[in-house]
């Protein structure tokens, strides 16, 4: 099951606000149908930045227990549900890697180099997609691609690592082996790459509308 | 800083949804966005830009118990009601734990509210009445005989258009219908077919038979009895 055509993202928002709305007078019904409805979704992008199963769970509890009580506070006018608890979700996924991070974090153990059993990075290998993988999944299915082509690899895997993982930009720094200034920059240059690619995208869709 | 220049409020809302906006920073952004509607305009536009980007994650359902902690959390009225007798697995547990013995019923206490009688249990064996039913019904009644369940321990094999049919019989003299039962599940029994207390109702024995799927056409069993078991008190 995906999800990333646009119209597809408004169309379960609609369905959902209708759900919200109801929920902010107090109907626990249709909060549960709207947990059905969403909760898969926001564990994903919860997993995809907090990959402790059992803390993203904590924080999937957390997202909708904000959710009922700021469900009043929506306004179905400026905003569409899953965008609003996809926020949500994101930012106390992301906060919950700064507390992570203010714990002391395990050594990693490295074996002998003359050890010859399997690596065990390997077997343990993440059959997850990698960010950039998803990035460019996303443009496709948002026709953006030609949005891309004007970004390095380095460029797309910098704004990739930050938007679906979560990474600050020292992170990424540190994972791409670059300096804090050239990350911090790519990952503007992607954003803005994206926003004229987004917004040329947009105006062609009323176009072909009207 | 001028949260109305909107190069500067596009370029802060940008970070913010993406997430590189952290810690004390995100959460003074946060606080100004109340009072700036340039600002959350700005943000709108990004997360209409960027968020429906996440739904290329394949959705990964949460666990059950997820739901259950956040009803505990949001609503802890609710806190789950102690379940009726009947319904409790350890009752079924310790039932299905004394199928192996011939008719036989007990009393179990099972966490029945101080005073309260334990019910009687009626352990219905297989007859070989129908050489493709086996297993065993377990009957179980109230202690003062007003309310009753019954459930086959396994699923019963039937063709569609039959029914089981739990009957009780005196000693001498003719069987009672106590109502259908369910061939895979529990089925409460409908007071107004009880015999009421259970001592001196002159119930001897229960038993199920298989009858056509309305129950049996002439209010006595007309198919094989495929389980049978005595009452005893």
């Amino acid at each position: 099951m995906m999800n990333t055509a646009p119209e597809d993202w408004s169309a379960r928002s609609r369905e959902l606000a209708l759900l919200l709305s109801r929920a902010a007078l107090g109907d626990r019904l249709a909060f549960k149908r709207l947990y059905d409805l969403s909760s898969g979704h926001l564990f994903a992008v919860i997993l995809r930045i907090q990959r402790d199963r059992s803390l993203a769970e904590d924080l999937l509890q957390e997202v909708y227990v904000s959710a009922w009580k700021a469900a009043a506070s929506f306004d179905a006018q400026r905003a569409q549900p899953l965008t609003w608890l996809t926020q949500i979700a994101r930012n106390k996924a992301i906060d919950s890697l700064r507390r992570a991070q203010a714990q002391p974090r395990l050594e990693t153990v490295h074996r002998a180099a003359d050890d010859d059993r399997p690596d065990l990075d390997q077997q343990l290998v993440d059959e997850s997609p990698g960010p950039a993988a998803l990035l460019e999944r996303a443009s496709d299915a948002r026709q953006l691609g030609h949005c891309m082509e004007g970004l390095s690899a380095q460029q797309r895997q910098s704004v990739a690592l930050a938007f679906f993982d979560g990474l600050s930009h020292a992170e990424v720094a540190e994972q791409l082996r670059q300096p804090l200034g050239t990350v911090k920059s790519w990952v503007r240059r992607a954003l803005a790459a994206l926003k004229g690619c987004l917004e040329r995208a947009a105006q062609s869709d009323r176009a072909v509308g009207a | 800083m001028d949260y109305g220049n909107k190069t500067l409020a596009d370029a802060l809302a940008a970070q913010y949804v993406t997430g590189t906006l952290r810690g004390g920073a995100r959460r003074r952004f946060e606080a100004l966005l109340g009072g700036h509607p340039a600002l959350r305009a700005a943000v709108a536009d990004w997360q209409d830009r960027l968020l429906p980007l996440t739904g290329v994650l394949a959705p990964e359902p949460p666990p059950p118990q997820t739901w259950v902690r956040i009803q505990q959390r949001l609503w802890p009225e609710l806190a789950v009601a102690p379940l009726p007798w009947w319904r409790g697995l350890a009752f079924w547990r310790a039932a299905s734990g004394l199928a192996t013995v011939a008719a036989l019923s007990l009393g179990l206490l099972l966490g029945n509210p101080p005073g309260a009688q334990p019910p009687v249990v009626v352990v219905l064996q297989s007859t070989g009445g129908d050489p493709a039913v086996a297993g065993s019904v377990v009957a179980s009644f109230s202690a003062d005989g007003r309310a009753a369940v019954a459930r086959p321990l396994a699923r019963v094999a039937l063709q569609t258009d039959r029914a089981l049919e739990l009957w009780w019989a005196p000693v001498q003299g003719k069987p009672r219908s106590l109502g259908l039962i369910k061939s895979d599940g529990v089925t409460v029994l409908r007071a107004g077919q009880l015999p009421g207390g259970l001592k001196g109702s002159g119930i001897d024995h229960l038993a199920v038979s298989v009858e056509p799927s309305g129950g049996s056409p002439t209010g006595q069993p007309t198919g094989p009895v495929v389980f049978y078991g005595k009452l005893q008190l």
